[in-house]
């Protein structure tokens, strides 16, 4: 008996062990960029493994970080909230439609949308898109951005938000309507507080994606001040003479929004990551 | 757009004409009071559309639409336009040793990235033969956090481990004298001649940039995959587990037999992506190699191809017929992938 269960306690180590072992070459590079983001090149070189002693510690690393990349941050933040605001509402608007009404035509734009998750966007698409962008004058300014962010989640969002509003009851819908409620306010009144989970659920996928565009703002941006987190650090990257230090703590810089979005959602993050690999 | 506007005007005429005979009974002044309410109605809920339909004919169908066109042309995005029928297809096929070349380095991918898919498979297996649901929850909370790391920053902290002087790469396997052995296999069996000095230069050395490729992100265990594979997992009841237990599996058979069969949805899914992914994804390569794939173009794929012909050579419509070709092939797995997991549920 207690051969047995301390043999099951040993294939329970080992499994922890396992998993221990993959979560740290995942957290590995973490590690690493913020262990030299505090070093210089010298420094860096010498030890690349663990931390100096603190009095050593390169803090301008961090300022001088800050100075190039808060610019980036703003516009990250500035653009991935607008897409994201945008397509969730243009989203919840022709769900509703789609879902709730019986209008001719509503299945030639479900379908329209549909058939858009299934077609790949490959580099072709992106110069004819930058086309059409230079001949609307929107090179070079943060709404492409923001209007062709919302337009990429609306095929997912559109998906599977018709399922979700379907599934309120028409009753609700029907003794509104008998108050004399437009369909502007039942979205509001009946739609919005009963999607709300799913609604955040969406959000999330879509500011993940949006924060990590980097086709777009590559080929569309030109002056340094427009630029996004993606492409402003791949700009820092290229640059010829490398100081490490500030590159790892530009990095780190950056990711602080994500961590903090993560921190305050947890669990609609963790839906939101297995849902957006769903859609393909 | 003009297309769009007629079919929901024509629409609505429709509607208002199949209520009408409900509507007998009524006065004729009743009747089109209600039409025209009704009218009204459907308007608003078509305004309520617009901004979407709007949006992806504008930015999704026109320009794929607009690729389809100049694909025919030779097209330099802004001054030259001239028609040219299938010869950009014909160059493609028939004289372009690059574009097969992206494809062979493509296959090789493919093949690699199907075996690093299994890592995740283990790793979420793994978890959830734990016995304690408390830290399944734990490991997986713990999974998702360098997934909020910009991906972007992870592929260039991974691309700093790549360099020669000062990557961790270089410096791991000096410290484990695998070096040596490297060095060994290079001047007796390979003749590379990559790792004389010591300290190789994985991503600018023509021999060493498709094993970097096949290396890079080690141990190859993808957040999303393991999330999947786990939720995939969780729906496995616990009879048929001890069915297993009576049949007296072994731990590997209660792998084959029970939970890589009932994941297969979730596999050929991941299985589906992972594919798409890599014959259309370029931006890793773009920039851990540049527009040119590296020295010798080795690390060519045909994304970067064509985004190379296309923004850096100006060569629009080539570039805009590769996609076709492109576009044809990722279809085309999409629809055979398709019918598969379609069976299965």
């Amino acid at each position: 008996m207690l051969s047995r269960r301390s043999r099951e306690r040993t294939k329970e180590l080992i499994k922890h062990g396992l998993i221990l072992l993959v979560l740290f070459s995942a957290f590995f590079p973490l590690y690493i960029m913020v262990v030299i983001s505090f070093k210089d090149n010298d420094q860096f070189v010498r030890n690349p493994w663990w931390f100096d002693s603190i009095g050593t510690w390169k803090w301008e690393n961090w300022s001088f970080a800050w100075d190039t990349v808060k610019i980036y941050i703003a516009n990250s933040i500035v653009t991935s909230v607008a897409a994201t605001a945008f397509c969730l509402l243009f989203a919840t608007l022709t769900s509703y439609v789609i879902a709730k009404h019986k209008v001719p035509g509503r299945g030639v734009v479900y379908y329209g949308l549909i058939a858009l998750m299934f077609l790949p966007g490959t580099a072709a698409t992106l110069m004819t898109l930058f086309t059409l962008l230079k001949d609307m004058h929107l090179l070079n300014s943060l709404w492409p951005l923001i209007i062709l962010g919302a337009t990429g989640g609306q095929a997912l969002c559109v998906f599977i938000l018709r399922q979700f509003i379907e599934e309120i009851p028409n009753e609700l819908f029907e003794s509104a309507q008998l108050d004399g409620a437009s369909s502007w306010q039942q979205i509001m009144h009946i739609v919005l507080p009963m999607s709300g989970a799913i609604l955040g659920t969406l959000a999330i996928l879509q500011f993940i994606g949006n924060w990590n565009n980097l086709m777009l703002p590559l080929i569309v941006m030109r002056d340094d001040v427009m630029l996004t987190v993606p492409v402003g650090l791949m700009r820092l990257e290229g640059e010829y003479v490398k100081e490490w230090g500030q590159l790892m703590a530009g990095y780190t810089i950056s990711s602080i929004p994500m961590v903090i979005l993560f921190i305050f959602t947890m669990r609609l993050f963790i839906r939101g990551l297995t849902a957006g690999a769903i859609k393909g | 757009m003009a297309n769009g506007a007629i079919t929901e005007r024509a629409g609505v005429e429709r509607a208002a004409r199949s209520n009408a005979p409900e509507r007998t009974t009524h006065s004729a002044g009743r009747r089109v009071m209600t039409t025209i309410r009704r009218l009204r109605f459907q308007w608003s809920l078509y305004l309520l559309m617009l901004p979407t339909v709007l949006l992806i004919l504008v930015f999704n169908y026109y320009p794929s639409l607009d690729a389809i066109r100049y694909s025919l042309y030779r097209w330099d995005g802004a001054f030259i336009e001239e028609f040219r029928g299938l010869e950009n297809f014909i160059q493609a096929f028939g004289h372009d040793r690059l574009f097969w070349q992206s494809f062979g380095l493509t296959l090789i991918l493919l093949v690699a990235n199907a075996f690093k898919m299994w890592p995740s498979i283990f790793t979420a297996v793994v978890i959830h033969r734990l016995q304690s649901e408390r830290w399944q929850y734990v490991y997986r909370v713990l999974f998702v956090i360098p997934m909020i790391i910009p991906s972007l920053v992870g592929l260039l902290i991974w691309k700093s481990f790549f360099e020669p002087m000062t990557g961790i790469m270089n410096k791991t396997l000096q410290a484990t004298h695998l070096m040596d052995v490297l060095q060994w296999l290079d001047i007796n069996v390979l003749g590379w001649q990559a790792f004389t000095y010591g300290s190789p230069a994985w991503l600018s050395n023509s021999h060493l940039i498709v094993p970097t490729l096949i290396i890079w992100g080690f141990p190859w265990v993808g957040v999303i995959g393991v999330l999947i594979y786990l939720a995939g997992l969780q729906n496995i009841s616990q009879d048929v587990y001890d069915a297993g237990k009576i049949d007296g599996l072994s731990w590997w058979g209660k792998f084959s037999k029970i939970e890589l069969p009932l994941i297969m949805t979730q596999v050929r899914l991941m299985l589906i992506l992972m594919t798409i992914g890599t014959l259309q994804d370029y931006g890793l390569i773009l920039i851990l190699l540049g527009p040119e794939g590296g020295p010798n173009n080795v690390g060519m794929v045909p994304g970067l191809y064509m985004f190379t012909e296309g923004f850096l050579n100006q060569r629009y419509g080539y570039a805009c017929a590769l996609g076709m070709v492109l576009f044809v092939i990722i279809m085309s797995i999409t629809l055979v992938y398709q019918k598969l997991v379609r069976v299965d549920k």
